[in-house]
Order: C-alpha cells, then structure tokens, then sequence
C-alpha cells in the first residue's frame, strides 16, 4: 500500500513537470478588445486636429501591431508609463479598473520604456492591467508623441486625430472626465 | 583551536569583509550623493521624476556604483526616484515649471581623494566632496 502511494505522487509530479509551457506574457495580443458595440456614440473630431503619429507597437509577447489600424475603429487612450515610475504605480489600479469599465468602447494602449521584461511583468500583473502594452526599446514611440519622461497620456479619436496629450499622466477621474468631455458623447 | 576551525573564522571573515566598506581597516564616511540632472523638464516641483534627454537612464532603481578616481568599487546600489526641484524663484502662476531632477542616495565610502558615479554602466559622472555629500551636476 505504501509503495502504490509513492507511486501516485511520483506520477503526480511527473505529470506536473511535464508541462513546460509557461503562460503568455501580460499585455500581448490576446489583450486586444472584442468588436466595437453598437450604439457608440462620440463627438465630433474637432477640425483641424493634428494626426496622432501612427507608429508601430511591439506588444509585449512579440506580436507588432500598427496603432492607426486600433484607432480606425475606436478611440484610443495611449498610457506611457515603466515599471519604476512611482507616480505611474500610484495610479494604475484605478487606470486598470477604468480601462475594464470601458471594455471595448475605449482601448487603452500602455506604452512602456527604460525598462526590464521581469519588472514589467510584475508590475502588469500587481496592477491587473488588462489591456495590450507596447515594448518601446528604442524610445521610437515616445520619441513620436514627445514623451520625455513617465508618466505620460495620449487621446486619439476614432480615425487618428490626436486631440490632448497629458505630461505627466492623468489620475483616473480626470482621464474619465477627459475622456467624457472630448470624446464621449 | 584546530587548525580548521582557525581556516574556516579566517575564510568568513574574509567573505564578509569582501562584501563591506571598511574591512580593510581603512576610514570610512557616510555620505549622501547628490545628482542634480538639470534637463529643465516641465513638471510640478517636489513631485517624483526621472532624468530626461541624454540622461533618461537616471531614474528609480537604476543601478549606480560610487568609485575611487582609480576605478575601485566603493559602494553600489539602486536610485531612488528623483525629485523635481524648480529653477526659478519666481512664481510663474502655473502648475508645471522648468525643474530639474534631484537623486540624493546615502552610501559608505572609504575615504578618497577622488569618487565618480556610474550609472546603468554608462559613462562616469565626476562627484566633489562637500561637507557631508558628494555632488555631481549634470550637463
């Protein structure tokens, strides 16, 4: 009887080992928004808005996306943001529950720089951030929207129009207050 | 004692020496570095902030080693976040002013004549000794 118990557990923790495939990283693609509900009701893009730079997104499990192909069909909330920015880990639990709230409505983007993968993990993970995140390793993306330090906030409108960038971020009312003023109707 | 014995005392001590400013019987002091990035980024002032420009490797929990002018290791660890400190008296009647980025990190160093402060491996910053701190001013 002892013997067949040892056997059990041998082939419990066989079976454990056995499974070498780790989870996908936090804040790749599988983190892109369903279809755009019916019924989205928005105002109007200002005239003469500039065009937000539409540059590339390496996401966070390697996949690249194109940034004006996420804002062609929604508005876009691009979040700035490293792992070691204090002011950034402040707020991101209530950036994070915002950006659920809006779930397909508004697709937040976090654009992370000057910074290691296992920081930034960890950081996505304490701070449930749900939504894609961009790798910028080159500072290209926030080269693009004149970002020079975190935290930084960006807001697209539907069809590219950069309508207000926030140096050094926003808390989470005042995004959604400026998220209801500019783009919400 | 047996000869092990006095091997293995000698042995720990030399570990944790090796692992300790002062070991070596020489003085030591406990300063503060003080990095003063003047990059005259936008900010409020006294809020966290981080090195920008050719020096946005300089923030919160970037790795610095203080060294003698010879290049020996005196001391290492992480950054802490900078604090925006403004560059004017002036109260200009707005939020965000130029500031500039302060780091202020305690460490233990033996006595030199000479310290430089490397930062995430790049090129070393001159430090001067003043009264308790070891200042670097950055460009």
């Amino acid at each position: 009887m002892k013997r067949l118990a040892w056997l059990v557990a041998l082939l419990l923790l066989a079976g454990c080992a056995a499974d070498p495939k780790p989870p996908p990283p936090i804040g790749g693609k599988d983190a892109l928004p369903g279809p755009v509900p019916s019924g989205l009701s928005l105002r109007p893009t200002p005239s003469g808005a500039v065009a937000a730079p539409a540059v590339l997104l390496p996401l966070t499990d390697g996949s690249v996306l194109n940034v004006a192909d996420l804002w062609a069909q929604r508005p876009v909330v691009l979040v700035f943001f490293s792992s070691w920015c204090t002011q950034c880990a402040a707020r991101q639990d209530a950036l994070s529950e915002l950006a659920r709230g809006y779930a397909d409505r508004v697709l937040f983007v976090g654009v992370a720089a000057e910074d290691k993968d296992t920081d930034l993990q960890d950081y996505l993970r304490a701070h449930r951030v749900d939504y894609p995140v961009a790798v910028d390793r080159t500072r290209a993306v926030w080269e693009s929207y004149a970002v020079r330090e975190p935290p930084a906030i960006a807001l697209v409108a539907p069809g590219g129009a950069l309508l207000r960038g926030f140096t050094g971020g926003l808390d989470a009312p005042a995004l959604d207050a400026r998220l209801r003023e500019l783009i919400l109707a | 004692m047996p000869g092990r014995e006095v091997l293995t005392l000698t042995l720990a001590a030399a570990l944790v020496c090796g692992a300790a400013a002062g070991c070596s019987g020489e003085d030591t002091s406990k300063l503060t570095v003080r990095l003063l990035v003047r990059d005259i980024n936008l900010r409020a002032e006294g809020v966290d902030c981080a090195g920008t420009g050719p020096y946005q490797h300089v923030h919160n929990r970037s790795a610095f080693t203080v060294l003698d002018g010879a290049g020996k290791r005196l001391a290492s660890g992480e950054l802490p976040p900078g604090r925006s400190v403004g560059t004017f008296e002036e109260d200009l009647g707005v939020e965000k002013v130029p500031t500039y980025c302060e780091f202020a990190v305690p460490v233990e160093v033996a006595d030199r004549a000479a310290y430089r402060l490397v930062v995430e491996g790049k090129a070393p910053i001159d430090l001067k000794k003043d009264a308790g701190n070891l200042v670097a001013v950055v460009p």
